[in-house]
């Protein structure tokens, strides 16, 4: 008998229309497989992947939309045991409310893991630069920027949350997952300066601010 | 004091009135709701909750709100009206249905009640308005 998949559950958040649920979505298989909740209003996506220390599978929760209402109730968080707060680079606002959905998580859930993912770094018209990005180094998150359309940095987040899970900083996917065709493709060159930008803020100083939830 | 001395009698026929125009309105163009509630009287709660509050009161600060969903397009189904009448004219409605925001395939339940107050005028304004999404 096969040992069962060891299965977290993967908490997404953040404002609605930064791309969640187009971010799941890459992942075919998790596509094809997710399961609808009607009583927490939740479409949960199986998201698995191979690793040099075998699957592991990331039961990743996505709304369909209540936070479009404002927040989400208890339910969506309990039992979460890793989470990825996500905002669009096109929009200050989806940023600004950060603090908002982290502050949301750590409540419920105390320590775990979290990334944060700046979404949407394909589009031209980018409004949140990379020097403005510094909630995760205050909080201690990892963070990403992502292409859902494109694919771009896919694997990153679960890759970073997959190692601290298992508590192995070597551990690594050893085969690449089914996504979908990427819908837009990115300016390497572009590609490029946003990274060069990015080690160039994580090397300035912090602000000062104490609480970004009192300057929200 | 009989509390419901000036009883709306026809409480149930207002009350499905109400809820059509309210909700085609608030599909159609919701910032056309502010003429629905009243100055500084009217109240709403719209997934109020100590993290997050979520309680109005005055029109401006109402149709702010409401205009502020981050939502291009709203789809309210009604499933079920409830209607009675309170004092001093009044309505208290319930509503239960669904509804779906923007490109969502999976309808969400929601609940909403109105408490509706003659204008004096032969019409009604929303003196309270309770707003909740049915998720556990």
């Amino acid at each position: 008998m096969a040992a069962q998949t060891p299965t977290l559950k993967l908490i997404l958040v953040g404002d609605g229309g930064t791309g969640k649920t187009t971010f799941v979505k890459r992942h075919l298989t998790g596509e094809f497989e997710k399961k609808y909740l009607p009583t927490v209003g939740v479409a949960v996506h199986p998201l698995e992947f191979t690793t040099n220390c075998g699957p592991i599978r990331f039961d990743c929760w996505d709304t369909a939309g209540q936070e479009k209402f404002g927040g989400l109730r208890d339910g969506y968080y309990i039992h979460g045991q890793c989470a990825i707060i996500m905002f669009d680079v096109t929009s200050r606002t989806t940023y600004k409310n950060v603090p908002t959905w982290h502050r949301d998580i750590t409540r419920v859930c105390e320590d775990i893991p979290i990334v944060l993912c700046g979404n949407k770094v394909d589009v031209r018209n980018r409004q949140v630069r990379a020097k403005t990005i510094t909630f995760h180094r205050k909080k201690n998150l990892q963070y990403y920027e992502l292409s859902a359309k494109s694919n771009y940095n896919f694997e990153k987040p679960f890759l970073y949350l997959a190692r601290k899970l298992a508590g192995d900083p070597n551990l690594q996917f050893v085969e690449s997952v089914a996504l979908a065709p990427p819908e837009v493709m990115i300016d390497p060159a572009e590609l490029a300066k946003y990274e060069a930008e990015l080690a160039s803020a994580a090397a300035q100083p912090l602000p000062d601010e104490d609480d970004e939830l009192n300057d929200a | 004091m009989d509390p419901l001395a000036n009883v709306c009698s026809n409480f149930e026929q207002v009350g499905q009135a109400f809820v059509s125009h309210y909700y085609n309105t608030f599909d159609a163009n919701r910032s056309h709701l502010g003429q629905l509630y009243k100055d500084e009287v009217s109240m709403l709660n719209f997934e109020h909750s100590a993290e997050r509050p979520g309680q109005y009161k005055g029109v401006s600060a109402i149709l702010s709100k409401i205009q502020s969903l981050p939502f291009q397009q709203v789809k309210h189904h009604v499933i079920t009206i409830d209607c009675q009448p309170t004092p001093g004219g009044g309505v208290i409605v319930m509503v239960c249905g669904n509804l779906l925001v923007d490109a969502e395939q999976i309808p969400q339940k929601f609940s909403q009640v109105f408490q509706l107050l003659p204008s004096g005028n032969g019409s009604f304004y929303i003196l309270n308005d309770i707003f909740r999404l049915n998720i556990g």
